[in-house]
């Protein structure tokens, strides 16, 4: 890092071809290069493994390479996250949840290559993300309930004096859920990558001391890694939960 | 900060976000995901057809076991039968045998004693006769009498 130059450089958007359609701005970035790449390699990852063609029905086809073993883990994780959350009616929403998590989840370690671009840590797309599971969920809940979806917001068992109090809590705390969705996965991207930056900063400038620093930073990189493991969990859990309140109501 | 600075490439991220996303979210769902299922399913179906098989073979086992037990069984009953079948006979033969053989002795004991009962009796009547002759001799000689007129 340069002298003088902001731990907010690295979140900076680059273009790297512009391309203008009808006035809008819809040049091929950085980030949307490292969005190629996520895609790109979440798709290799999961289907190279399963793409053997021989058909020799012999019990050798039946044992897992060792890559096929990784994405059965990864397939496996997240079927196992929904039948806990959902039951057997979210088998339908797997792939959502499957490719919301993979996304985020390999969108936040690919970030975690230096010189790199975390897509995960603009709020524009966190937030596109949670307003698209937002408006998901919601749609859900009105195609299966109807009306009475909106007895969501009524807590059953609370005396009648209470709702005009409750209701307009429970409708402010389901509005928030796509802000606390978004910007729970932005924040926690945005401090850590930063901390980083702000430490590596210190690491040139102490000069022999700097590698004090320079400890600390490899142990917040290891809690960073799993971090983008976790926030990644965390949004497709709530994915999850929220899907099930579409369904099942209270 | 440069995520609520530049405004201007919120349009473009947009736009390949809800490009990548979609592109990922349709081949995971029409081509990845079915083929991880179709494997894992093909896997558990194997795995079950073993396990049911493993349970038929056990169920054959432990049949085959009864009936060897039960085999086993009646092969022991068999052989009990026949020692004390045999046993018996045993008995009974050795018993037979005593019981001629003491007969035998028996016999034998009374023949004897009856042979010595009439060597005893011979014995004493010539003696008897001895003695006779032997006093008419002593008188005989004292007496001069005739040998024959004596009466004794």
């Amino acid at each position: 890092m340069a002298k003088g130059e902001s731990p907010l450089k690295q979140f900076e958007v680059q273009p790297i071809v512009e391309i203008n359609v009808f006035g809008l701005d819809l040049s091929f970035t950085n980030s949307a290069l490292w969005m190629t790449i996520t895609t790109v390699f979440i798709i290799a990852f999961f289907t190279i493994p399963f793409l053997k063609t021989k058909k020799t029905n012999s019990v050798e086809d039946l044992y897992p390479s060792r890559l096929q073993v990784a994405s059965e883990l990864g397939f496996n994780f997240i079927s196992s996250l929904i039948n806990d959350t959902v039951g057997k009616e979210g088998k339908k929403y797997f792939p959502l949840v499957f490719a919301l998590f993979m996304f985020i989840l390999f969108g936040n370690l690919f970030g975690m290559i230096p010189y790199s671009f975390t897509f995960t840590s603009h709020i524009i797309v966190t937030l596109a993300l949670a307003m698209g599971v937002f408006i998901f969920v919601t749609v859900l809940g009105f195609v299966k309930h109807g009306v009475k979806f909106f007895g969501f917001f009524v807590i059953p068992g609370l005396p009648i004096y209470m709702l005009p109090l409750l209701i307009p809590i429970e409708v402010i705390s389901y509005l928030s859920r796509p802000i606390s969705l978004s910007v729970r996965l932005f924040a926690n991207m945005l401090a850590g990558h930063t901390l980083l930056k702000v430490f590596a900063g210190f690491v040139s400038a102490l000069g022999f001391f700097g590698i004090l620093p320079l400890v600390f930073i490899i142990a917040l990189t290891g809690l960073e890694i799993l971090i983008a493991f976790l926030q990644a969990y965390v949004f497709a859990i709530l994915t999850c939960l929220y899907i099930n309140d579409a369904l099942h109501l209270h | 900060m440069p995520q609520l600075e530049q405004v201007e490439f919120f349009i473009s991220q947009l736009f390949w976000l809800g490009v990548f996303f979609v592109i990922l979210f349709t081949v995971l769902t029409y081509f990845t995901l079915p083929k991880i299922r179709a494997f894992l399913n093909k896997r558990d179906e194997f795995v079950q057809s073993h396990i049911s098989k493993q349970d038929e073979l056990i169920k054959k086992a432990e049949q085959l076991i009864q009936n060897y037990e039960t085999k086993i069984n009646e092969a022991k009953d068999q052989a009990n039968k026949i020692i004390n079948e045999a046993k018996e006979s045993a008995l009974v033969e050795s018993e037979k045998l005593i019981k001629a053989t003491e007969e035998k002795i028996q016999n034998e004991i009374k023949q004897t004693e009856e042979k010595v009962a009439q060597e005893k009796n011979q014995a004493l009547s010539e003696l008897n006769s001895q003695l006779k002759e032997s006093a008419t001799n002593f008188i005989t000689k004292i007496t001069n009498f005739d040998k024959d007129k004596i009466k004794i």
